[in-house]
């Protein structure tokens, strides 16, 4: 396949898969990642590999999978009401493309997040940053190995996060 | 915030804090009042031993980090005689802070943004830029910064304000055996913290978290979502596939409650207290064997078995931290306003265990301390609620009875009690009175 062509599929999964988050399509979202996958938000731009420290998020397929059935139990309250989201996808490049045909690609991502708390504008708030996905080649296709989310405040103090980025 | 002036006490007087504990109860300003937080600062987190870095954070000389006792901020700074001093981050001329960063390397002092006065890691000022401006005017011994009292306990060091303190080791009571459980985990006798910190934060009393941690009945209420959807994954997984630690973890809040009334919580005079541990995570049967066998060639077998078999769940060391011996990790409780509080995690490798050591501390801290773990989320949305709701109604005392008749056994310096009991909270809240109780 040509660059242009593999550069727009690889860019529609990243947008699709944002999509998918906005839409609480989780079913379809994990759908999207290997069953080996992980799905990371580190502490620190420094970090390495999910095991050299603690993070954000540090999911493997199971957690990410309980932890979205559990966004749409209404007795999670911790999560409830539900927070709405909007991601802006930008940039989408190609930074490299293994042998096997697995693509490093990275994207900057703004997520707009809401949930009402009565609590003013603090139940807005916006995160942002580079995301990075490692792209398996498989019998259907592309599928994400690695989501890696490098927020711009990764070494910031959080409030309840309830919705994957 | 909701809150304000609805929350203030009104029939005891305002500020006697000895009036705002009783037997079994506490008045709800002690969470909403912010002229409270500020005599809370000035009473208690001046007076105490505040935990404040390990050792390994400043390995080389000029190593620093910044800290907190209670609303003023610390630097620790390792000198070349490989002492570590601790001075307030503040400029003795006009002062602006020294330093902006949470670690770092000053080996040449701390330098000031704003004229350029350069203080020693003790607090000594060195230089004054245009000295000759001063001819006979300053002496820069009269500018010193006053170095803060520091003590170490096994590598971890505690700061206080307070001259006339008891020493640390006094003031840790028998819950320095809870730091020499971690330490003792290590083949090495090392444990080395690692540079990547977890911090959360919520709108909401810094009391809170201390009240939440060791208390075994909330997690099958507020936690029950996470236990149904790591139950439905776990329902849904392929033959033979194991189940997630993350969601073992997630698991270990559906436990029957009378497993928890069985477990005994301890408690110990100036606040604090643990648990017995109930996680029951444990290492792949390798690392177990391997990690052992390291054990005992640092402690011999008597020694290391004793360590391996110590199970305690989390270590609250009143009124700054909480430690987590098993799974190496330390969480700091900083109180920020009355109500906003920030808890900042760090997790340690044990040299020359295996690494899978280091993985289960790794998850256990981000399972425990991340604002997007799913069980953490549960817990922030109380604190803030508990805020809210304090903030009116004219029900003003809060109950802390729990257990109040189930004490097990007190022996001078420790007391026994069921892991259901609200011993804990009182504990909390009779060394607060002791603290609060007279003016400095
Ligand atoms: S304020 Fe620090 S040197 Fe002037
Ligand atoms: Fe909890």
């Amino acid at each position: 396949m040509s660059d242009a062509g593999l550069r727009e599929r690889v860019r529609a999964l990243i947008e699709d898969e944002a999509r998918l988050l906005d839409d609480q399509d989780f079913e379809a979202w994990l759908a999207l990642f290997t069953p080996d996958c992980r799905y990371w938000v580190p502490v620190s731009l420094d970090q390495t590999t999910p095991g050299d420290g603690v993070a954000h998020f540090n999911d493997d397929k199971q957690l990410m999978a309980a932890r979205t059935h559990r966004l749409l139990n209404p007795r999670a309250f911790g999560a409830e009401p539900s927070p709405r989201t909007a991601h802006v996808v930008s940039g989408v490049r190609i930074d490299a493309v293994d042998d096997d045909g697995t693509v490093h690609a990275s994207s900057s991502q703004i997520i707009l997040e809401y949930r009402r708390r009565d609590r003013f504008e603090e139940d807005s708030r916006v995160f942002g940053g580079r995301v990075r996905h490692v792209l398996r080649a498989t019998g259907s296709g592309l599928r994400i190995a690695l989501k890696r989310v490098d927020l711009v405040n990764a070494e910031g103090s959080m409030n309840a996060l309830a919705a994957p980025f | 915030m909701v809150g304000g002036m609805a929350t203030l006490l009104n029939s005891p007087p305002r500020l006697d804090p000895s009036a705002l504990v009783r037997p079994g109860r506490v008045h709800r300003s002690v969470y909403t009042d912010a002229e409270i937080f500020r005599l809370e600062m000035e009473r208690i987190f001046s007076r105490a031993w505040i935990y404040l870095a390990h050792e390994s954070e400043m390995p080389a000389a000029g190593d620093y980090v910044r800290r907190h006792i209670g609303s003023r901020q610390v630097i620790l700074t390792r000198d070349r005689d490989g002492a570590v001093h601790a001075i307030p981050n503040r400029c003795s001329h006009r002062g602006t802070t020294l330093c902006a960063f949470d670690r770092g390397s000053a080996p040449g002092g701390h330098s000031c943004p704003y004229h350029g006065w350069n203080f020693a890691a003790d607090g000594r000022l060195r230089g004054v830029p245009q000295r000759s401006n001063y001819e006979g005017v300053l002496e820069l011994g009269d500018y010193d910064l006053q170095p803060v009292r520091v003590a170490a306990y096994r590598g971890f060091l505690f700061g206080t304000l307070d001259a006339e303190a008891v020493p640390l080791v006094e003031f840790l009571g028998h819950m320095a055996t809870s730091i020499d459980d971690l330490v003792d985990r290590s083949p090495s006798g090392e444990v080395v913290c690692s540079p990547h910190v977890l911090r959360h934060h919520y709108r909401g009393n810094w009391k809170l978290s201390f009240e939440n941690l060791n208390d075994t009945i909330h997690p099958g209420f507020a936690h029950s979502a996470s236990v149904v959807s790591a139950k439905a994954v776990a329902a849904g997984l392929e033959e033979g596939e194991p189940l997630a630690a993350s969601l073992g973890m997630m698991l270990a809040n559906g436990k029957p409650i009378q497993f928890f009334q069985d477990l005994d919580m301890v408690t110990t005079p100036r606040g604090h207290s643990y648990i017995g541990g109930h996680m029951g995570a444990s290492y792949t049967a390798d690392t177990q064997s391997a990690y052992a066998q390291a054990l005992i060639a640092h402690h011999g077998p008597d020694k290391a078995a004793r360590v391996l078999g110590t199970d305690r769940h989390l270590m609250l060391l009143y009124p700054s931290s909480t430690w987590h011996a098993r799974y190496q990790t330390v969480r700091i409780v900083r109180p920020v306003r009355h109500d906003l509080t920030e808890i900042i995690g760090y997790t340690f490798r044990l040299p020359g265990a295996p690494e899978e050591t280091y993985r289960n501390a790794v998850e256990y801290c981000t399972g425990a301390n991340s604002a997007a773990s799913p069980v953490i989320a549960d817990d922030l949305e109380v604190y803030e609620r508990i805020m809210d709701g304090n903030g009116f109604d004219a029900r003003e005392w809060v109950p802390m009875s729990r257990g109040l008749r189930e004490d097990r056994e007190a022996v001078p310096g420790l007391t026994r009690s069921p892991a259901t009991s609200e011993a804990f909270i009182r504990n909390q809240f009779a060394a607060w009175a002791d603290y609060m109780g007279a003016a400095a």
